[in-house]
């Protein structure tokens, strides 16, 4: 009875088959596949080949599993079990249907393979993305550097010969040569922000600033440049507004320059008009809201969506260049920002750009005098004491001309002039300094090799020597770089003279406090 | 009768080992992916150096740790083909590994490296990144166009016939 049963239960699962060693069928049970004896087992599935390999091996036996066979436009999963009879020369192959298993295994595998390619495809894309922005930053920053270190040397000598005895015309002309090498340094500094901001590692930095003084300066800036082309100008900032907000100033800048600057090019009659206000009473956190309103040659409504092209977008039509890259950069930063940037504009009449970011109120609302009135270029105890004395690391003789004249106009300090970094170790060791201005980029032994050197001196003077990295290269890599190094402060070539008299005071009395 | 000889198709999943047998053996492609589960086998009788063989080709389903493979599919091979996907960089990264499991368990089995889907990609910039990661492949081919399917088999097959 039970025996019935589990002949019922097994019937149509599975198979007993007896091959011999040339692939004949011996016997055959007939319960999934039909296959008649006597006739050729590889006819019915090429599996059957691997007869001959059982033959070879010394196991007894083998486990088989999920062997796909397809027979009479049936696939069926199928667990094979052999045995041989060495000496009979025959092989019994134990055939076991399993395809409802499979078939739900199947499924399962289907949807993780599936998901796991498609994630990779997204990996694969994200990286070829990575290694093209990646390309795209070195170029701008190799780009810089090459333009940055000639106008360097045009900006060091504007001020020579702004310092210099020439006429009234004559300085007229010069100051327009400035202006306009100013511009170009705004242009390498707004691309170096585009790639940035396109890397994803311009951050935003929110500081307590004081914002009434900060708005009045722009205001009484863009009211000389508008009067220049004899436009109105006028700013008016809410009473409610407190002094001190807590924000990103610089960013905040960026932007306002940014749209005053393109309302200046596109307005030629009329007025310019800046409102910065707010409708909130919050105590902490401030909405306020800066619009930007000229009456200007405006904006067609086909080219409304152009204007904030980034400059991938602009790259990839060949449309970089001309309009310059401002309006992308606000759109970018307001988008940092958390802020949306409005645009309304009748061609022919004027616009008007509007965005709201949400500031921080300061808890103080006292200036603190004592900060801002930070001296910017004296030399109080030491002029007196006889000078300091700075040794300055540098190949490139216009470098080395201008900061000679640098120093000779400041007169605090007596300057000596290496041309590489050999020589800078050599005069170190040969007479007393007390700072390192190093050019990073010279022959022979560059500023960084230098730095490590003397980080690692033998004597004690030499190693704690503070030093101030010049470059004309601005990517935080090399930033970084120069801070493992051990280089105490970091300027940007074309140097800026007043700051950098001031980084040169504040390290050396740093250092005098240390020892 | 003719010899036969069994190749196994090894590799990650959905590199294109059972497209490649497919367009090997029936002349067809498709765009849809079904999953191997287990083996998959077929047969083609060729040509090879005036000689008739009979190729046992299993497809079996693709992994990406190769000591996962059962021994039983992998039981009396006379070639293995290592399929990776030239356009997806983590089937060919863990290239070194597998093989070197292979020459330990398998040392006198012959293993050819084939690139799929090279129609997806730029094969000079491929061919620079597999020379830097030092993979040596001997064919990249596309079950898609039909791109070195025929030639890889046929290079396979006359192979098998020399060592015999
Ligand atoms: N473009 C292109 N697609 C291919 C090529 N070869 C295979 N494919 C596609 O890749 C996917 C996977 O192909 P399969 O042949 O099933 O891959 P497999 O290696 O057998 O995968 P498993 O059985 O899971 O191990 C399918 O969608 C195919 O259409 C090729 O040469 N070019
Ligand atoms: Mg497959």
């Amino acid at each position: 009875m039970l025996s019935a049963i589990r002949k019922e239960f097994l019937e149509n699962r599975h198979q007993l088959l007896v091959v011999s060693e040339d692939y004949k069928v011996l016997s055959s049970d007939n319960t999934i596949f039909n296959i008649n004896d006597g006739s050729d087992i590889t006819d019915f599935h090429p599996f059957f080949f691997t007869v001959t390999t059982l033959f070879d091996e010394e196991e007894a036996s083998r486990h088989f599993f999920c062997v796909q066979i397809d027979h009479l436009g049936r696939t069926r999963y199928v667990d094979i079990r052999t045995k041989k009879d060495v000496l009979e020369k025959k092989i019994y192959l134990f055939l076991e249907d399993m395809t409802e298993h499979y078939k739900n295994v199947h499924q399962i595998k289907q949807v993780r393979n599936e998901s796991i390619i498609q994630f990779n495809i997204v990996q694969e894309l994200n990286n070829q993305l990575e290694v093209q922005r990646g390309f795209k930053n070195k170029f701008l920053a190799n780009v810089s550097h090459e333009i940055r270190t000639p106008l360097n040397s045009i900006q060091g000598f504007i001020n020579v010969l702004k310092m210099s005895n020439i006429s009234k015309e004559q300085l007229d002309l010069v100051n327009i040569i400035e202006d306009s090498s100013e511009t170009l340094v705004t242009i390498l500094d707004d691309l170096l922000d585009i790639s940035k901001i396109e890397a994803g590692r311009l951050e935003i930095k929110n500081r307590r600033f004081d914002f009434k003084s900060f708005i009045n300066v722009l205001s009484k800036t863009y009211a000389l440049r508008a009067e220049e082309k004899r436009l109105e100008f006028t700013c008016e900032l809410g009473e409610n507004i407190p002094r001190f907000l807590v924000g990103d100033r610089l960013r905040i800048n960026q932007v306002l320059i940014n749209l005053l600057e393109n309302a200046l090019r596109y307005t030629h009659k009329g007025s310019i008009r800046m409102n910065i206000s707010t409708d909130s009473r919050n105590l902490r956190r401030l909405p306020i809201t800066f619009e930007i309103i000229d009456t200007g040659i405006g904006i067609a409504p086909e080219n409304m969506d152009k204007i904030f092209e980034s400059f991938t977008q602009l790259e990839k039509r060949g449309l970089f260049g001309g309009s310059g890259l401002g309006l992308s950069i606000v759109k970018q930063l307001t988008d940092l920002m958390d802020s949306d940037l409005e645009v309304k504009s009748i061609e022919g009449e004027g616009s008007s750009f509007m965005f709201t970011i949400t500031l921080g109120v300061s808890h103080d609302q006292r200036s603190k005098t004592q900060e801002q009135v930070a001296p910017l270029v004296s030399l109080p105890a030491e002029k007196t004491k006889g000078k300091k004395r700075i040794l300055y690391g540098e190949d490139i003789e216009v470098n080395q001309l201008l900061m000679t004249k640098f120093f000779a106009e400041h007169g605090g300090y007596s300057l000596d002039i290496a041309k590489n970094g050999e020589w800078v170790i050599e005069y170190l060791e040969r007479y007393p300094y007390d700072l390192l201005l190093l050019d990073l980029t010279m022959p022979v032994m560059d500023g960084f090799d230098a730095a490590t050197a003397i980080r690692n001196h033998s004597n004690k003077k030499i190693q704690k020597i503070p030093i101030i990295a010049l470059s004309a290269r601005t990517t935080e890599e090399e930033k970084m770089e120069a801070k493992e190094v051990g280089i105490n402060a970091y300027l940007t070539k074309p140097i800026n003279q007043a700051l950098m008299f001031e980084t040169i005071e504040r390290l050396l009395n740093r250092y005098k406090k240390k020892n | 009768m003719s010899v036969s000889k069994k190749i196994v198709l090894l590799g990650h999943f959905g590199v294109g080992k059972s497209s490649l047998l497919r367009r090997f053996v029936e002349n067809t492609f498709s765009e849809n992916y079904t999953v191997t589960i287990g083996v998959h086998i077929m047969k083609k009788e060729i040509m090879a150096e005036g000689n008739n063989i009979t190729l046992i080709i299993w497809d079996v389903e693709g992994t990406d740790d190769f000591t996962k493979y059962r021994p039983s599919y992998l039981l009396g091979a006379s070639s293995f083909i290592y399929v990776f996907d030239a356009s997806r960089a983590v089937t060919y990264s863990d290239l070194k590994y597998n093989l070197g499991h292979l020459k330990e368990k398998y040392s006198n089995v012959p293993v050819h490296v084939i690139g799929n889907k090279v129609d997806l990609v730029d094969q000079d910039q491929l061919i620079k990144d597999l020379e830097q990661q030092e993979i040596e492949h001997s064919y990249l081919s596309s079950a898609k166009t039909g791109e070195n399917v025929e030639r890889l088999f046929q290079n396979v097959a006359a192979q098998l016939l020399k060592n015999a």
